[in-house]
């Protein structure tokens, strides 16, 4: 007999995981949001969700805190079976889960002490038991001396703090943040997300991160989801995801990629528009056959076996980014030195990479 | 399951207050002795018997919906757009008369250019109309439309003063760097405004369709005095809702027109913005125009009807008369506005909770819905009421002969508005308030007490004091369920207005004024003093 547990799920290591959804479904209006999508995150793990806007990400999160019915497929959250298909198996108030909203949703009608206490008291801790819980928490963030103050009197970084604040205190078993640095500054958000990073690594919870923001996953997760239009693209350590795409669609949307199609005519030889490469070809043959490289991984060198015209310049701090074509085919290079447009240049690529789709 | 049962309740309770009368009414109309039968109906699409009230009612509602658009379209332009002097001033003093029931300002009208009437005299001492003449004019179709053309213009002002100050300013903007400020307006600003105003026009149509107490009070035959002759006449209550049939196909005609019209349209309000950054014009001739049309439209609309009726007393005995004369229909009114306006408060909130909550496909059809019923003339959902309630077992009897009939009249009336108006609070709170409560583990009805009902604090408050004064004003429904002893105001007022000195009338009808004013005042002060809405932040 088999039972829904013994489902194997390939990138599961541990047969108890602190979160696994298996082949989960969910339509909106007969459109498909959430294309049987399976992955799971380790006890203390942060994983991120990443991918572009509309792929299915928060939904897949809404789900997981019992906000959304799946329409098929399971999620077991610390071993236990949360809900299978429609059925919901433990109830959205027994998941026992903290949550940071996109828009963090403050009470703006309650202080940030009342904020914090609302998810205790729901929880019957005695008044005692919650004051202390509560003064934890804020010092953890350093906000003790904001208890009394209303949220809409806090600055954005603080309120952001809040919110995190009132998702742990009551030491959930899983954290799910939707989205929570897009609605502040660059320079904030880089403050903010190292305290994420120090406050999850502290409390060891295990989190579910949404974000489109390839900064806000690679700097902040343990592991990346790769999600497009609600397909699991890729799951991986954030080197795997970068170095190692196994889709053209996550080649394309992790960081700056040069892709283009190349024929393998011999063992790890490629035909290239610059002429005959070596390169490992993983043994394999085939038509679908892509050289993979990014722009830093080039160098412009008059020894080297590629060429090109540089059709475009762009100054970023610390160095220069260049368009150049051969033959027709775009590709992009970053360097130190400054060339002039029009330019023919010569380069070698120090590490490239034949992938297959 | 809290959630659930909680809304299943109040669903209930709208479906056995409002629901049940009406739909009770339409089938009772279709059933004679034992089969169904469609006589009345025949009566009215076949014969031309009715021919003359359809068309009557028709052109009421029509000159109505033109008149008002002509005064509330430039009132709402010049408060939005220009900088007139005493903008304020005008502004509180054009929503008077909206608050104020229309039969009251009617009952002004009807004192000036009566034949006794002191405007009556005037123009026919310096015109070539004869006191009849004008007479006639007041006591006829037209003047119908004058008095409720003066009620309702607020609805096209308010609306257009909105949708103005929603555009989004960059939209105008982007047009002022290359074009002039008239071409501007009307090729960019009035287009984008047009929707909303082709809607409030549809609503001022609706209400002037369904309304009975000015028809009534200056003896126009239209549908709704129709309804109530056949019921209280004739005795007759299956042609009374056979009769109100037209009607609600008027209504839904309309509302599809609009739904087929607005299609694709509705992303051109966009980026509502504080009224600061409304793009405002400068220019001293609007100003003059502005300033000339917007007093002009207060002296007729509010000066000239309201002094008439302080002018009308005289003494200060005349209220104290009216006061005693009275004095159980201004206690029974104040107690039972009260009741009911809480009544309609708490299932509003939680049926336009259950409005904005259901699935987006469904939105729509329940406005349809809503609407459909808010246009159910009240004399017939009082028919409906007693009909349904005048049974010998006990709770039907407790009900048909205490207040709680007159009450729930109230709501089987009002509630479609109450619950759209809270509906309205409830969308500008975002669900994730809620959610960030539920993720918790909290139950529902904490969540509701210490979430939902603090947030909509503003909405609760306004939509009590709205219902309030739509309860106090109320005559149609209450005119035909009120038991014994239970009169209230309105009904007093229409009681003694046949036998009656004008300066009682007149003494009776401000002291309606007054009450159904103070609870906008009171709104005021709400608004302004106890700041909920900075506080809240969204609001």
């Amino acid at each position: 007999m088999n039972y829904p547990y013994q489902i194997e799920i390939p990138e599961c290591k541990f047969i108890m995981n602190a979160l696994e959804v298996k082949q989960l479904i969910k339509n909106f209006n007969r459109r498909e949001v959430v294309r049987s999508i399976s992955f799971c995150a380790e006890k203390g793990q942060l994983l991120a969700l990443l991918g572009p806007s509309g792929c299915g990400k928060t939904t897949t999160l809404r789900m997981i805190a019992g906000l959304e019915t799946a329409d098929d497929g399971e999620i077991w959250i610390e071993g236990a079976l949360a809900s299978c298909g429609r059925k919901v198996v433990i109830s959205q108030k027994q998941r026992h889960i903290g949550m940071v909203f996109q828009d963090l949703a403050l009470w703006p009608h309650m202080t940030v002490y009342e904020n914090i206490e609302f998810g205790l008291k729901a929880n019957d801790l005695i008044r005692a038991e919650r004051r202390k819980k509560i003064e934890t928490v804020l010092n953890k963030i350093n906000m003790q001396n904001y208890a009394r103050e209303y949220p809409t009197r806090l600055s954005g970084g603080q309120q952001q703090l809040i919110a995190i604040a009132r998702a742990i205190v009551t030491e959930p078993r899983l954290l799910l943040m939707d989205e929570p640095l897009s609605n502040i500054d660059v320079k904030l958000r880089e403050d903010i997300r190292q305290e994420i990073r120090r406050i999850q690594q502290e409390t060891q919870i295990t989190t579910v991160y949404v974000t489109h923001d390839q900064d806000d996953a690679f700097l902040l997760a343990d592991k990346i989801a790769v999600i497009n239009n609600g397909i699991l693209e890729q799951i991986g350590i954030p080197e795997e995801i970068y170095s190692s795409p196994t889709s053209l669609f996550v080649a394309n949307f992790v960081g700056e990629a040069n892709i283009m199609q190349v024929k393998i005519i011999g063992k790890d030889k490629v035909l290239t528009p610059w002429g005959e490469l070596v390169c490992n070809t993983k043994g394999r043959e085939g038509k679908n056959a892509y050289l993979f490289f990014r722009p830093h991984q080039a160098v412009i060198d008059d020894s080297g076996h590629c060429y090109g015209t540089i059709i475009n310049r762009d100054f970023v701090a610390g160095g220069y980014k260049y368009r150049v074509s051969t033959s027709g085919i775009e590709f992009k290079l970053q360097d130190q030195t400054r060339h002039d447009i029009g330019k023919f240049i010569k380069f070698s690529i120090r590490k490239m990479d034949i992938l297959f789709f | 399951m809290q959630k659930k049962l909680t809304l299943v309740f109040f669903f209930t309770l709208f479906l056995c207050t409002t629901f049940l009368p009406i739909v009770w009414m339409f089938g009772n109309s279709v059933y004679e002795e034992g089969r169904f039968s469609f006589v009345y109906y025949k009566d009215i699409f076949l014969t031309l018997k009715y021919g003359k009230v359809i068309s009557n009612s028709l052109i009421l509602a029509s000159i109505t919906t033109i008149v008002s658009c002509l005064i509330g379209v430039p009132a709402g332009f010049f408060l939005a757009k220009t900088n007139l002097p005493l903008k304020n001033i005008f502004k509180i003093c054009f929503f008077i008369p909206l608050i104020i029931p229309s039969y009251i300002i009617g009952i002004a009208w009807v004192n000036l250019l009566g034949k006794t009437g002191f405007l009556n005299n005037v123009f026919s001492q310096y015109t070539m109309l004869s006191p009849e003449s004008i007479s006639d004019f007041i006591y006829s179709t037209y003047g119908s439309s004058f008095i409720l053309s003066i009620n309702l213009f607020p609805v096209v002002m308010l609306v257009t003063e909105y949708a103005l100050k929603s555009i989004n300013p960059r939209l105008e903007e982007s047009g002022l760097v290359v074009g002039s400020v008239f071409q501007v307006f009307r090729q960019i600003t009035f287009p984008l405004i047009a929707p909303a105003i082709l809607s409030s026009m549809m609503i001022v149509f609706v209400l002037s369709l369904s309304e009975f107490g000015v028809p009534s009070l200056l003896q126009v035959n239209v549908l709704t005095t129709q309804i109530f002759t056949q019921f209280s006449a004739f005795y007759n209550e299956k042609a009374a809702t056979a009769i109100a049939f037209p009607l609600i196909v008027i209504t839904f005609v309309l509302i599809m027109l609009e739904k087929i019209y607005m299609r694709g349209k509705s992303f051109e309000i966009s980026g509502r913005s504080s009224s600061n950054s409304t793009i405002q014009y400068n220019i001293t001739w609007l100003n003059v125009v502005g300033i000339t049309f917007c007093t002009f439209v207060m002296i007729v609309c509010i000066i000239i009807p309201l002094s008439t009726l302080i002018f009308n007393t005289k003494t200060l005995s005349a209220y104290h008369d009216a006061i005693l004369l009275a004095r159980n229909g201004i206690t029974n009114s104040i107690l039972f506005g009260s009741i009911g306006a809480t009544f309609l408060t708490f299932i509003g909130f939680f049926l336009g909770y259950l409005s904005e909550n259901i699935r987006s496909r469904l939105k729509s059809s329940a406005a349809i819905f809503i609407w459909l019923f808010f246009a159910v003339p009240a004399t017939v959902i009082g028919v409906g009421l007693i009909k349904l309630c005048n049974r010998p077992e006990g709770i039907f009897q407790f009900i048909y002969g205490s207040l709680w009939i007159v009450i729930i009249g109230y709501v089987a009336r009002f509630l479609p508005l109450s619950s759209r108006i809270m509906a309205n609070y409830l969308k500008q709170i975002p669900q994730s308030m809620e959610e960030a409560g539920t993720v918790t583990g909290a139950s529902w009805f904490r969540i509701l007490g210490k979430i939902l009902f603090p947030l909509q604090g503003y909405g609760l408050i306004a939509t009590w004091l709205i219902s309030f004064m739509f309860c106090i004003g109320e005559l149609g429904t209450t005119v035909l369920v009120y038991p014994p002893g239970s009169e209230t105001l309105p009904i007093t007022l229409f009681t003694i207005m046949a036998n009656s000195p004008t300066d009682i009338v007149s003494a009776l009808s401000i002291i309606i004024i007054v009450m159904t004013l103070l609870p906008v005042g009171v709104f005021l002060v709400v608004s302004k003093y106890l700041v909920l809405k900075p506080k809240l932040g969204f609001q």
